[in-house]
C-alpha cells in the first residue's frame, strides 16, 4: 500500500495527498504574488492591464491569486506523485519557508521602493 | 437607510474586517492548542479550522470591499499627505499582498484537520503542522498591527 493511501479512506479522498497538492498550490500562488506585486510597480502597462481587468489592481490579483490556488490544487491532486516517507513535513517546511520570505520580499520591495532604492 | 447601506458603510466594513479576522487568529490559535495537547476531538478541530477559513474569508470581501471603493480615495491622499506617508508605501501596500497569502495557508491548515492527529504523527509532519497553524495565526496578527498603524497614520494625517 502506498504512501498516498495509508490506510482504506471511507470517502475515497487521499487526504495526505490533498495536503500535500494544497502546500504545493499555496507555494505557486505565493510566488505569483510576490512576482506579479513586483512586476506591476515597476512596469505601468501591466498594473493599467490588471487595473482594466477588474476595476482594480488588487482585485485582478486577488481573483487570479484564488484561480491560481484551486486550480493548481486540483491539477497537483489529479497528478500522479512519488511517493516518500517524509513529503508531508518537507512540503511543509518548504510552504513555511514560500511564506516567509515571500513576506520578507515584499516588505523589502515596498521599503525599497519608498526610499527610490529602485 | 437599508441593511445594505449599513453594511457597506465605512465604519461597519473596518468593523466586520477587523472582527472577522480576530476570530480567524483565535480560531487558528485554538486549533493550535488542541494540536499541541492533543485535546478535543476530530471534528472539533475541523469545525474549528472551518470557522477560521471562513472567518478570514469574510475579512477579506470586508476588507477588500472598503479598500477598493473608499481606501485610495478617502484614506490614502490624507496618510500620503500626513507626518508618515510611508505608512501607506511599505505597511498598506505590504498588508493588502501578504493578505493574498493567508487564505491558501489557512485551507492547507485545514486539509490537515481532516486527518486523525495519530494519522498526522504516524506520516512524521505534526512539528510542521503545527508551526503551519501557528504562521497562519502569526500572519493574522501583523496584518491587524499594520491596519492598526494605517489607521493611526490616517488620524495623525487628519490633525496635521
Amino acid at each position: 500500500m502506498g504512501f498516498f493511501c495509508p490506510r482504506p479512506i471511507s470517502n475515497g479522498m487521499n487526504k495526505p495527498k490533498l495536503i500535500i497538492s494544497s502546500a504545493y498550490a499555496a507555494i505557486i500562488t505565493i510566488i505569483f504574488v510576490v512576482v506579479i506585486t513586483i512586476w506591476a510597480e515597476l512596469s505601468a502597462p501591466l498594473k493599467d492591464w490588471l487595473k482594466n481587468f477588474s476595476g482594480h489592481h488588487w482585485t485582478s490579483k486577488s481573483i487570479f491569486s484564488v484561480l491560481l490556488y484551486a486550480i493548481a490544487t486540483a491539477v497537483f491532486y489529479l497528478l500522479p506523485q512519488k511517493e516518500a516517507e517524509n513529503r508531508l513535513q518537507r512540503m511543509l517546511n518548504y510552504l513555511l519557508a514560500f511564506t516567509a520570505l515571500g513576506v520578507v520580499i515584499i516588505t523589502l520591495f515596498f521599503a525599497g521602493h519608498h526610499f527610490k532604492i529602485f | 437607510m437599508d441593511i445594505v447601506a449599513i453594511l457597506t458603510s465605512k465604519p461597519v466594513l473596518i468593523g466586520l474586517h477587523l472582527g472577522f479576522a480576530i476570530i480567524g487568529i483565535d480560531a487558528f490559535l485554538w486549533l493550535l492548542g488542541k494540536w499541541k495537547d492533543d485535546s478535543g476531538s476530530q471534528k472539533s478541530r475541523i469545525v474549528t479550522a472551518a470557522v477560521g477559513v471562513l472567518a478570514f474569508i469574510a475579512s477579506w470581501f470586508a476588507g477588500g470591499y472598503y479598500y477598493v471603493v473608499y481606501y485610495g480615495v478617502l484614506v490614502k491622499p490624507v496618510i500620503k499627505s500626513g507626518a508618515a506617508p510611508w505608512v501607506h508605501n511599505i505597511i498598506m501596500e505590504t498588508k493588502e499582498h501578504i493578505f493574498l497569502f493567508v487564505i491558501p495557508l489557512a485551507i492547507t491548515v485545514f486539509f490537515i484537520t481532516l486527518l486523525p492527529q495519530e494519522e498526522i504523527e504516524r506520516l512524521g509532519f505534526r512539528r510542521a503542522t503545527l508551526w503551519l497553524c501557528g504562521v497562519v495565526a502569526l500572519l493574522g496578527l501583523l496584518i491587524g498591527a499594520m491596519g492598526f498603524m494605517i489607521s493611526a497614520a490616517a488620524r495623525w494625517g487628519v490633525i496635521n
